[in-house]
Protein backbone atom coordinates (compact mmCIF):
# COMPACT_ATOMS: atom_id res chain seq x y z
CA UNK A 1 0.00 0.00 0.00
CA UNK A 2 0.91 3.44 -1.15
CA UNK A 3 1.54 6.11 2.22
CA UNK A 4 -1.63 6.34 4.85
CA UNK A 5 -2.55 9.25 5.48
CA UNK A 6 -4.00 10.22 9.25
CA UNK A 7 -4.20 12.56 11.88
CA UNK A 8 -2.15 12.74 15.03
CA UNK A 9 -3.30 14.98 18.02
CA UNK A 10 -0.17 15.75 20.67
CA UNK A 11 -2.58 16.26 23.35
CA UNK A 12 0.36 17.88 25.24
CA UNK A 13 0.24 20.80 23.29
CA UNK A 14 -3.45 20.88 22.72
CA UNK A 15 -4.96 23.53 25.34
CA UNK A 16 -8.87 22.27 24.76
CA UNK A 17 -9.52 25.38 22.96
CA UNK A 18 -12.12 23.65 20.41
CA UNK A 19 -10.87 24.77 17.15
CA UNK A 20 -11.35 21.94 15.69
CA UNK A 21 -13.95 21.17 17.14
CA UNK A 22 -15.62 24.81 15.26
CA UNK A 23 -14.01 24.46 12.07
CA UNK A 24 -15.53 21.15 11.33
CA UNK A 25 -18.73 21.82 12.53
CA UNK A 26 -18.70 24.77 10.12
CA UNK A 27 -17.74 22.94 7.29
CA UNK A 28 -20.06 19.59 7.80
CA UNK A 29 -22.80 20.30 10.71
CA UNK A 30 -21.66 17.25 12.77
CA UNK A 31 -18.83 17.75 14.26
CA UNK A 32 -16.24 14.52 13.46
CA UNK A 33 -13.65 15.23 15.65
CA UNK A 34 -15.74 16.10 18.93
CA UNK A 35 -14.62 17.84 22.85
CA UNK A 36 -14.84 15.66 25.45
CA UNK A 37 -13.94 17.07 29.30
CA UNK A 38 -12.15 13.99 31.65
CA UNK A 39 -13.06 13.72 34.82
CA UNK A 40 -10.08 15.53 36.10
CA UNK A 41 -11.05 18.57 34.04
CA UNK A 42 -9.05 18.30 31.04
CA UNK A 43 -10.77 19.39 27.70
CA UNK A 44 -9.36 16.92 24.35
CA UNK A 45 -10.57 16.35 21.10
CA UNK A 46 -11.38 12.68 20.27
CA UNK A 47 -11.23 11.64 16.46
CA UNK A 48 -10.79 9.04 14.03
CA UNK A 49 -7.32 7.76 13.99
CA UNK A 50 -8.09 5.64 10.27
CA UNK A 51 -6.25 2.60 11.96
CA UNK A 52 -4.17 0.50 9.36
CA UNK A 53 -6.98 -2.65 11.14
CA UNK A 54 -10.48 -0.35 11.25
CA UNK A 55 -12.38 -2.12 13.58
CA UNK A 56 -15.61 -0.17 12.29
CA UNK A 57 -15.05 -1.61 8.62
CA UNK A 58 -14.93 -5.15 10.62
CA UNK A 59 -18.20 -4.83 12.26
CA UNK A 60 -19.84 -2.94 9.60
CA UNK A 61 -22.42 -5.51 8.00
CA UNK A 62 -23.75 -3.61 5.39
CA UNK A 63 -19.93 -3.02 4.22
CA UNK A 64 -20.78 0.80 4.63
CA UNK A 65 -16.98 1.53 5.51
CA UNK A 66 -13.74 1.52 2.90
CA UNK A 67 -10.72 3.05 2.52
CA UNK A 68 -9.69 5.52 -0.02
CA UNK A 69 -6.73 5.59 -2.01
CA UNK A 70 -4.78 8.43 0.84
CA UNK A 71 -5.58 5.76 3.51
CA UNK A 72 -8.64 7.60 4.81
CA UNK A 73 -11.42 5.65 6.27
CA UNK A 74 -14.77 6.38 4.64
CA UNK A 75 -18.13 6.07 6.01
CA UNK A 76 -20.63 5.32 2.79
CA UNK A 77 -23.99 6.90 3.79
CA UNK A 78 -25.67 4.86 0.35
CA UNK A 79 -25.00 1.82 2.00
CA UNK A 80 -25.37 2.49 5.46
CA UNK A 81 -28.89 3.54 5.94
CA UNK A 82 -28.39 3.48 9.97
CA UNK A 83 -28.76 0.46 11.44
CA UNK A 84 -30.14 0.53 14.63
CA UNK A 85 -27.01 -1.55 16.37
CA UNK A 86 -24.60 1.17 16.21
CA UNK A 87 -21.97 -1.38 15.81
CA UNK A 88 -19.39 1.06 14.04
CA UNK A 89 -19.83 3.40 17.11
CA UNK A 90 -19.35 0.87 19.66
CA UNK A 91 -16.24 -0.74 17.89
CA UNK A 92 -14.29 2.44 17.52
CA UNK A 93 -11.95 2.71 20.46
CA UNK A 94 -11.69 6.02 19.86
CA UNK A 95 -14.62 7.25 20.22
CA UNK A 96 -14.55 8.96 16.84
CA UNK A 97 -18.47 7.61 15.64
CA UNK A 98 -20.69 10.49 16.20
CA UNK A 99 -24.51 9.53 16.04
CA UNK A 100 -26.26 12.87 14.32
CA UNK A 101 -30.03 11.88 15.26
CA UNK A 102 -30.90 13.38 11.42
CA UNK A 103 -31.24 11.51 7.91
CA UNK A 104 -27.70 10.01 7.92
CA UNK A 105 -27.35 8.41 11.17
CA UNK A 106 -23.55 8.32 12.13
CA UNK A 107 -21.09 10.66 11.11
CA UNK A 108 -17.23 10.29 10.91
CA UNK A 109 -13.48 11.90 9.45
CA UNK A 110 -13.21 11.55 6.05
CA UNK A 111 -9.65 13.39 6.72
CA UNK A 112 -11.26 16.53 5.04
CA UNK A 113 -12.09 14.50 1.16
CA UNK A 114 -13.47 16.99 -0.65
CA UNK A 115 -10.78 19.72 0.41
CA UNK A 116 -7.87 16.85 0.13
CA UNK A 117 -9.06 16.63 -3.63
CA UNK A 118 -7.77 20.55 -3.74
CA UNK A 119 -5.02 20.44 -2.56
CA UNK A 120 -6.09 21.76 1.26
CA UNK A 121 -5.31 20.14 4.34
CA UNK A 122 -7.72 18.79 6.57
CA UNK A 123 -9.83 21.77 8.10
CA UNK A 124 -8.84 21.39 11.99
CA UNK A 125 -5.12 20.69 11.33
CA UNK A 126 -4.93 24.20 9.40
CA UNK A 127 -6.82 25.86 12.20
CA UNK A 128 -4.96 24.68 15.21
CA UNK A 129 -3.93 27.44 17.02
CA UNK A 130 -1.18 25.74 18.84
CA UNK A 131 -0.27 23.38 16.28
CA UNK A 132 -1.19 20.21 18.36
CA UNK A 133 -2.96 18.71 15.18
CA UNK A 134 -0.42 16.61 12.44
CA UNK A 135 -2.17 15.37 9.17
CA UNK A 136 0.70 13.11 8.12
CA UNK A 137 1.95 9.22 6.93
CA UNK A 138 0.88 7.12 9.37
CA UNK A 139 4.67 5.65 9.23
CA UNK A 140 5.94 9.00 10.95
CA UNK A 141 3.34 9.22 13.80
CA UNK A 142 5.89 7.18 16.08
CA UNK A 143 8.20 10.01 15.29
CA UNK A 144 6.11 12.44 16.54
CA UNK A 145 5.39 10.99 20.04
CA UNK A 146 7.11 12.59 22.66
CA UNK A 147 6.98 11.10 26.67
CA UNK A 148 4.55 14.22 27.18
CA UNK A 149 2.20 13.42 24.08
CA UNK A 150 2.27 9.65 25.52
CA UNK A 151 1.13 10.76 29.03
CA UNK A 152 -1.49 12.72 27.78
CA UNK A 153 -2.68 10.62 25.70
CA UNK A 154 -2.95 7.71 28.25
CA UNK A 155 -5.22 9.76 30.31
CA UNK A 156 -7.32 10.47 27.27
CA UNK A 157 -7.25 6.54 27.11
CA UNK A 158 -8.07 6.24 30.48
CA UNK A 159 -10.97 8.95 29.67
CA UNK A 160 -12.80 6.82 27.02
CA UNK A 161 -11.83 3.48 27.75
CA UNK A 162 -11.88 3.68 31.86
CA UNK A 163 -12.55 -0.64 32.40
CA UNK A 164 -8.99 -1.06 30.30
CA UNK A 165 -6.88 1.11 31.60
CA UNK A 166 -7.56 2.17 35.33
CA UNK A 167 -5.53 0.69 37.51
CA UNK B 1 5.63 13.68 0.66
CA UNK B 2 4.63 15.33 4.03
CA UNK B 3 7.74 17.48 5.65
CA UNK B 4 7.45 17.41 9.22
CA UNK B 5 8.81 21.15 9.86
CA UNK B 6 10.20 21.92 12.42
CA UNK B 7 8.52 25.18 13.22
CA UNK B 8 4.62 25.50 14.39
CA UNK B 9 2.89 26.28 11.11
CA UNK B 10 0.81 28.78 10.05
CA UNK B 11 -3.18 29.04 11.74
CA UNK B 12 -4.75 29.36 7.97
CA UNK B 13 -7.17 31.81 9.19
CA UNK B 14 -8.16 31.65 4.90
CA UNK B 15 -8.60 27.63 5.43
CA UNK B 16 -11.65 27.72 3.21
CA UNK B 17 -9.31 28.38 0.09
CA UNK B 18 -6.47 27.65 -1.60
CA UNK B 19 -6.59 30.38 -4.27
CA UNK B 20 -8.21 33.89 -3.34
CA UNK B 21 -11.57 34.38 -5.60
CA UNK B 22 -11.28 37.03 -8.20
CA UNK B 23 -12.00 40.47 -6.27
CA UNK B 24 -15.60 41.34 -5.79
CA UNK B 25 -16.29 45.28 -5.51
CA UNK B 26 -17.72 44.60 -2.11
CA UNK B 27 -15.28 45.95 1.10
CA UNK B 28 -15.96 45.07 4.68
CA UNK B 29 -14.59 46.44 7.93
CA UNK B 30 -13.76 44.25 10.75
CA UNK B 31 -13.50 45.56 14.16
CA UNK B 32 -10.93 43.56 16.34
CA UNK B 33 -8.17 40.92 14.97
CA UNK B 34 -8.65 38.67 17.47
CA UNK B 35 -10.00 35.04 16.59
CA UNK B 36 -13.45 35.87 15.50
CA UNK B 37 -12.13 38.87 13.88
CA UNK B 38 -9.47 37.09 12.25
CA UNK B 39 -11.48 33.71 11.08
CA UNK B 40 -13.93 36.39 10.12
CA UNK B 41 -11.48 38.19 7.76
CA UNK B 42 -10.08 34.93 6.05
CA UNK B 43 -13.55 33.66 5.46
CA UNK B 44 -14.64 37.41 3.58
CA UNK B 45 -11.18 37.46 1.98
CA UNK B 46 -10.85 34.24 0.36
CA UNK B 47 -14.57 34.77 -1.33
CA UNK B 48 -12.88 38.26 -2.87
CA UNK B 49 -13.82 40.88 -0.20
CA UNK B 50 -12.18 43.72 0.25
CA UNK B 51 -11.02 43.54 3.78
CA UNK B 52 -9.31 45.97 6.78
CA UNK B 53 -9.29 44.76 10.21
CA UNK B 54 -8.95 47.57 12.96
CA UNK B 55 -7.25 46.66 16.22
CA UNK B 56 -6.24 48.94 19.01
CA UNK B 57 -3.35 46.70 19.79
CA UNK B 58 0.24 47.12 18.16
CA UNK B 59 -0.44 43.86 16.86
CA UNK B 60 -3.32 41.43 15.07
CA UNK B 61 -4.51 37.75 17.14
CA UNK B 62 -6.17 39.55 20.35
CA UNK B 63 -5.54 37.40 23.68
CA UNK B 64 -4.15 34.49 21.90
CA UNK B 65 -1.01 37.09 21.42
CA UNK B 66 -1.79 39.19 24.17
CA UNK B 67 -3.46 36.99 27.03
CA UNK B 68 -2.92 33.80 27.02
CA UNK B 69 0.99 32.99 27.89
CA UNK B 70 3.44 31.91 25.16
CA UNK B 71 3.85 28.49 26.26
CA UNK B 72 0.83 27.38 25.54
CA UNK B 73 0.29 29.47 21.82
CA UNK B 74 2.64 29.80 19.88
CA UNK B 75 2.84 33.28 19.02
CA UNK B 76 4.94 32.78 15.76
CA UNK B 77 1.85 30.08 14.14
CA UNK B 78 -0.65 33.51 14.54
CA UNK B 79 2.18 36.05 13.35
CA UNK B 80 2.72 33.27 10.58
CA UNK B 81 -1.77 32.81 9.81
CA UNK B 82 -2.05 36.84 10.10
CA UNK B 83 0.97 37.18 7.58
CA UNK B 84 -0.14 34.95 4.97
CA UNK B 85 -3.79 36.88 5.36
CA UNK B 86 -1.82 40.22 4.19
CA UNK B 87 0.02 38.50 1.67
CA UNK B 88 -2.12 35.87 -0.12
CA UNK B 89 -5.55 37.06 0.65
CA UNK B 90 -4.87 40.93 0.59
CA UNK B 91 -6.23 41.83 3.96
CA UNK B 92 -5.29 44.90 5.66
CA UNK B 93 -4.62 45.70 8.80
CA UNK B 94 -5.16 49.07 10.86
CA UNK B 95 -3.45 48.18 14.08
CA UNK B 96 -3.06 50.99 17.29
CA UNK B 97 -6.40 52.12 15.77
CA UNK B 98 -9.58 52.25 18.40
CA UNK B 99 -13.20 52.36 17.28
CA UNK B 100 -14.39 54.69 19.47
CA UNK B 101 -17.51 54.92 21.47
CA UNK B 102 -19.33 56.67 24.38
CA UNK B 103 -17.76 54.70 26.62
CA UNK B 104 -14.31 56.83 27.96
CA UNK B 105 -11.28 55.72 26.91
CA UNK B 106 -8.81 54.07 29.55
CA UNK B 107 -11.21 52.02 30.32
CA UNK B 108 -10.57 48.58 29.21
CA UNK B 109 -6.95 46.54 29.02
CA UNK B 110 -4.90 47.81 26.18
CA UNK B 111 -6.70 51.03 25.07
CA UNK B 112 -3.15 53.06 25.91
CA UNK B 113 -1.78 51.55 22.22
CA UNK B 114 -4.70 52.96 20.31
CA UNK B 115 -3.14 56.24 18.67
CA UNK B 116 -5.59 56.53 15.82
CA UNK B 117 -9.14 56.80 16.91
CA UNK B 118 -11.91 55.97 14.42
CA UNK B 119 -16.15 56.45 14.52
CA UNK B 120 -18.29 53.53 13.98
CA UNK B 121 -19.79 56.00 11.01
CA UNK B 122 -16.51 56.06 9.43
CA UNK B 123 -16.16 52.76 9.16
CA UNK B 124 -20.10 52.22 7.88
CA UNK B 125 -19.49 55.28 5.41
CA UNK B 126 -16.33 53.29 3.55
CA UNK B 127 -17.25 50.00 3.93
CA UNK B 128 -20.37 47.81 3.00
CA UNK B 129 -20.71 46.26 6.00
CA UNK B 130 -19.21 46.05 9.58
CA UNK B 131 -18.24 43.49 11.86
CA UNK B 132 -17.48 43.53 15.53
CA UNK B 133 -15.23 41.10 16.95
CA UNK B 134 -14.16 43.27 19.95
CA UNK B 135 -14.00 40.51 22.43
CA UNK B 136 -13.78 40.79 26.18
CA UNK B 137 -11.23 43.09 27.75
CA UNK B 138 -12.56 44.15 31.04
CA UNK B 139 -12.08 42.29 34.06
CA UNK B 140 -14.27 41.74 36.36
CA UNK B 141 -13.21 43.64 39.50
CA UNK B 142 -13.06 42.55 43.02
CA UNK B 143 -15.52 44.21 44.71
CA UNK B 144 -14.40 43.72 48.73
CA UNK B 145 -13.01 46.59 50.53
CA UNK B 146 -9.23 47.07 49.80
CA UNK B 147 -9.90 46.30 46.32
CA UNK B 148 -8.28 49.58 44.66
CA UNK B 149 -5.13 48.92 47.09
CA UNK B 150 -1.84 48.92 44.99
CA UNK B 151 -0.72 45.38 44.13
CA UNK B 152 -4.39 44.74 43.61
CA UNK B 153 -4.79 43.18 40.09
CA UNK B 154 -6.90 41.47 37.57
CA UNK B 155 -6.28 38.94 35.47
CA UNK B 156 -6.33 40.42 32.35
CA UNK B 157 -4.15 44.19 33.93
CA UNK B 158 -1.44 40.89 35.14
CA UNK B 159 -1.58 39.12 32.22
CA UNK B 160 -1.73 41.60 29.11
CA UNK B 161 1.33 43.68 30.33
CA UNK B 162 3.84 40.01 30.44
CA UNK B 163 2.76 40.05 26.46
CA UNK B 164 2.62 43.85 25.77
CA UNK B 165 5.96 45.06 27.18
CA UNK B 166 8.26 44.07 24.10
CA UNK B 167 6.01 46.94 22.20
CA UNK B 168 7.59 49.47 24.47
CA UNK B 169 5.01 51.54 26.04
CA UNK B 170 5.92 53.95 28.51
CA UNK B 171 2.44 52.90 30.37
CA UNK B 172 3.11 49.61 30.47
CA UNK B 173 5.18 47.68 33.43
CA UNK B 174 5.27 44.29 34.44
CA UNK B 175 3.77 43.60 37.49
CA UNK B 176 6.40 43.57 39.86
CA UNK B 177 6.02 39.83 41.52
CA UNK B 178 10.17 38.90 41.70
CA UNK B 179 10.73 37.62 45.46
CA UNK B 180 6.71 38.70 46.80
CA UNK B 181 3.89 36.47 48.11
CA UNK B 182 0.95 36.36 45.04
CA UNK B 183 -2.27 35.30 45.87
CA UNK B 184 -4.70 34.40 43.29
CA UNK B 185 -8.56 34.12 43.44
CA UNK B 186 -10.22 32.23 41.28
CA UNK B 187 -9.65 28.28 39.70
CA UNK B 188 -10.72 29.13 35.44
CA UNK B 189 -8.39 28.76 33.08
CA UNK B 190 -6.91 32.58 33.72
CA UNK B 191 -6.27 32.08 37.27
CA UNK B 192 -4.09 29.17 36.17
CA UNK B 193 -2.46 31.21 33.41
CA UNK B 194 -1.74 33.79 36.12
CA UNK B 195 0.30 31.03 38.30
CA UNK B 196 2.55 29.84 35.21
CA UNK B 197 3.27 33.69 35.05
CA UNK B 198 3.90 34.76 38.39
CA UNK B 199 5.95 31.27 38.44
CA UNK B 200 7.98 32.16 35.48
CA UNK B 201 8.51 36.20 36.67
CA UNK B 202 10.00 34.70 39.91
CA UNK B 203 7.03 34.77 43.03
CA UNK B 204 8.63 34.31 46.37
CA UNK B 205 5.09 31.57 46.70
CA UNK B 206 1.90 31.30 45.35
CA UNK B 207 -1.27 30.26 46.68
CA UNK B 208 -4.76 29.73 44.94
CA UNK B 209 -8.16 30.69 46.53
CA UNK B 210 -11.38 29.48 45.43
CA UNK B 211 -14.72 29.54 46.79
CA UNK B 212 -15.67 26.19 45.64
CA UNK B 213 -13.65 22.68 45.66
CA UNK B 214 -11.07 21.28 43.21
CA UNK B 215 -14.13 19.05 41.83
CA UNK B 216 -15.66 22.58 40.61
CA UNK B 217 -12.87 23.96 39.55
CA UNK B 218 -13.92 25.35 35.79
CA UNK B 219 -9.72 24.76 35.43
CA UNK B 220 -10.16 20.89 36.32
CA UNK B 221 -8.43 18.81 38.69
CA UNK B 222 -5.65 17.90 36.07
CA UNK B 223 -4.31 21.45 35.93
CA UNK B 224 -4.75 22.19 39.94
CA UNK B 225 -2.56 18.74 40.48
CA UNK B 226 -0.31 20.45 38.26
CA UNK B 227 -0.09 23.60 39.82
CA UNK B 228 0.21 22.18 43.09
CA UNK B 229 3.20 19.78 42.45
CA UNK B 230 5.06 22.74 41.08
CA UNK B 231 4.84 24.17 44.65
CA UNK B 232 1.33 26.34 44.86
CA UNK B 233 -0.82 26.16 47.65
CA UNK B 234 -4.06 25.54 46.53
CA UNK B 235 -7.04 26.73 49.18
CA UNK B 236 -10.52 25.73 48.28
CA UNK B 237 -13.66 26.55 49.79
CA UNK B 238 -12.57 30.09 50.63
CA UNK B 239 -14.01 33.76 49.68
CA UNK B 240 -12.24 36.83 50.13
CA UNK B 241 -13.72 39.17 52.48
CA UNK B 242 -11.15 42.23 52.60
CA UNK B 243 -7.81 43.18 51.56
CA UNK B 244 -5.72 44.96 54.65
CA UNK B 245 -2.67 47.35 54.02
CA UNK B 246 -1.39 50.58 53.84
CA UNK B 247 -0.89 51.68 50.54
CA UNK B 248 -0.41 48.62 49.17
CA UNK B 249 -1.80 45.28 49.82
CA UNK B 250 -0.36 43.37 52.90
CA UNK B 251 -2.88 40.72 53.86
CA UNK B 252 -5.99 39.24 52.31
CA UNK B 253 -8.94 37.60 54.58
CA UNK B 254 -10.12 35.54 53.50
CA UNK B 255 -13.87 33.32 54.89
CA UNK B 256 -13.31 29.23 55.32
CA UNK B 257 -16.77 28.17 54.49
CA UNK B 258 -15.94 24.79 56.15
CA UNK B 259 -15.58 26.59 59.30
CA UNK B 260 -16.77 29.37 58.87
CA UNK B 261 -13.67 31.27 60.29
CA UNK B 262 -11.81 33.76 59.00
CA UNK B 263 -8.29 33.36 58.11
CA UNK B 264 -5.63 35.55 57.40
CA UNK B 265 -3.43 35.45 54.52
CA UNK B 266 0.00 37.61 53.72
CA UNK B 267 0.34 39.09 50.53
CA UNK B 268 2.33 41.11 48.46
CA UNK B 269 0.46 40.73 45.13
CA UNK B 270 -3.49 39.83 45.21
CA UNK B 271 -4.91 38.52 41.86
CA UNK B 272 -8.32 38.44 41.10
CA UNK B 273 -9.13 35.91 38.02
CA UNK B 274 -12.87 36.11 38.21
CA UNK B 275 -14.19 36.36 34.64
CA UNK B 276 -13.89 38.89 32.08
CA UNK B 277 -17.00 41.14 30.72
CA UNK B 278 -17.50 41.76 27.17
CA UNK B 279 -16.75 45.41 26.25
CA UNK B 280 -18.76 46.70 23.39
CA UNK B 281 -18.69 49.69 22.16
CA UNK B 282 -22.19 51.22 20.90
CA UNK B 283 -23.99 48.87 22.92
CA UNK B 284 -27.35 50.68 22.80
CA UNK B 285 -27.17 51.62 19.33
CA UNK B 286 -26.17 48.40 18.27
CA UNK B 287 -29.05 46.84 20.11
CA UNK B 288 -26.67 43.66 21.23
CA UNK B 289 -28.87 42.91 24.25
CA UNK B 290 -31.68 41.86 21.71
CA UNK B 291 -28.37 39.85 19.32
CA UNK B 292 -27.84 38.29 22.28
CA UNK B 293 -31.65 37.11 22.75
CA UNK B 294 -31.81 36.08 19.25
CA UNK B 295 -34.15 38.50 18.73
CA UNK B 296 -32.84 39.96 15.24
CA UNK B 297 -34.51 39.37 11.87
CA UNK B 298 -31.07 38.23 10.48
CA UNK B 299 -28.39 36.16 12.11
CA UNK B 300 -25.81 38.24 13.80
CA UNK B 301 -27.00 41.54 12.62
CA UNK B 302 -27.30 44.03 14.87
CA UNK B 303 -30.14 46.92 15.35
CA UNK B 304 -27.93 48.96 12.62
CA UNK B 305 -28.06 47.86 8.65
CA UNK B 306 -25.27 46.10 7.20
CA UNK B 307 -23.46 45.74 10.95
CA UNK B 308 -23.04 42.64 12.43
CA UNK B 309 -21.48 41.38 15.58
CA UNK B 310 -19.83 38.05 16.78
CA UNK B 311 -17.55 36.44 19.22
CA UNK B 312 -16.99 36.97 22.88
CA UNK B 313 -18.29 40.63 22.72
CA UNK B 314 -21.84 38.88 22.10
CA UNK B 315 -21.29 35.62 24.39
CA UNK B 316 -18.96 37.40 26.68
CA UNK B 317 -16.02 35.21 27.47
CA UNK B 318 -15.66 31.49 25.90
CA UNK B 319 -13.11 29.92 23.76
CA UNK B 320 -11.05 30.59 20.77
CA UNK B 321 -13.32 27.73 19.24
CA UNK B 322 -16.77 29.48 19.80
CA UNK B 323 -15.38 33.00 19.15
CA UNK B 324 -14.21 31.14 15.47
CA UNK B 325 -17.02 29.63 14.73
CA UNK B 326 -19.29 32.62 15.47
CA UNK B 327 -16.79 34.65 13.10
CA UNK B 328 -17.81 32.07 10.31
CA UNK B 329 -21.47 32.23 10.86
CA UNK B 330 -21.60 36.19 11.26
CA UNK B 331 -19.71 36.06 7.88
CA UNK B 332 -21.87 34.01 6.23
CA UNK B 333 -24.98 35.50 7.12
CA UNK B 334 -23.51 38.74 6.45
CA UNK B 335 -22.48 38.18 2.42
CA UNK B 336 -26.16 36.14 2.44
CA UNK B 337 -27.64 39.83 3.45
CA UNK B 338 -25.63 41.56 0.86
CA UNK B 339 -26.32 39.33 -1.69
CA UNK B 340 -29.89 39.56 -1.22
CA UNK B 341 -29.85 42.67 -0.39
CA UNK B 342 -28.17 43.63 -3.83
CA UNK B 343 -31.25 42.08 -5.19
CA UNK B 344 -33.87 43.54 -2.79
CA UNK B 345 -34.82 40.11 -1.82
CA UNK B 346 -34.40 40.39 1.67
CA UNK B 347 -37.59 39.02 2.61
CA UNK B 348 -36.71 35.43 1.32
CA UNK B 349 -33.95 34.93 4.16
CA UNK B 350 -35.16 32.35 6.29
CA UNK B 351 -33.82 33.22 9.57
CA UNK B 352 -35.42 30.23 11.55
CA UNK B 353 -33.77 28.10 9.21
CA UNK B 354 -30.11 30.11 10.00
CA UNK B 355 -30.60 30.15 13.77
CA UNK B 356 -27.76 28.29 15.64
CA UNK B 357 -29.59 26.10 17.77
CA UNK B 358 -26.93 24.15 19.36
Amino acid sequence: MEEQKTLFVDYSKCIGCETCEAVCRFLYDTPRIAMSRTIDGEIVPLYCQHCEKAACQKVCKRGAISRDGDGAVLHNAMKCRGCETKDCLIACPYAAFFATCKGVAVAKCDLCKKRRAEGMQPACVEMCPCDAIKYVDRNSVERLKTEASEEAFKRVMAHIRPKKFVD
Amino acid sequence: MVSLSVHSGVMNFGFLQTDSAPAIERSVGIIGAGPSGLAAAGLLASQGYEVHVYDKLPKPGGLMVFGIPSHRIPVDRINRGVRDLERRLGVTFRTNTKICCSAPMHEEEGDHFAADILSLSDLTDNHDAVVVCSGSWKSRRLTIEGSSLDGVYSSLQFLFPIRAIKYAHSNVSMPDVSGKKVVVIGAGHSAVDVVDSARTLGAESISLVYRRTAAEAPCGKFEIDRIQEMGVSWLEKRSPEVIQGVNRVEKLIVRNSLTDELEEMEADVVVSAIGEIPTPPFQKELGLENVRKGDVRWLNMTAMDNVFVAGDVLTGPSKIGKAVYSGLRAVRSLTNWLDLKAQSRENEYNFEADKISR
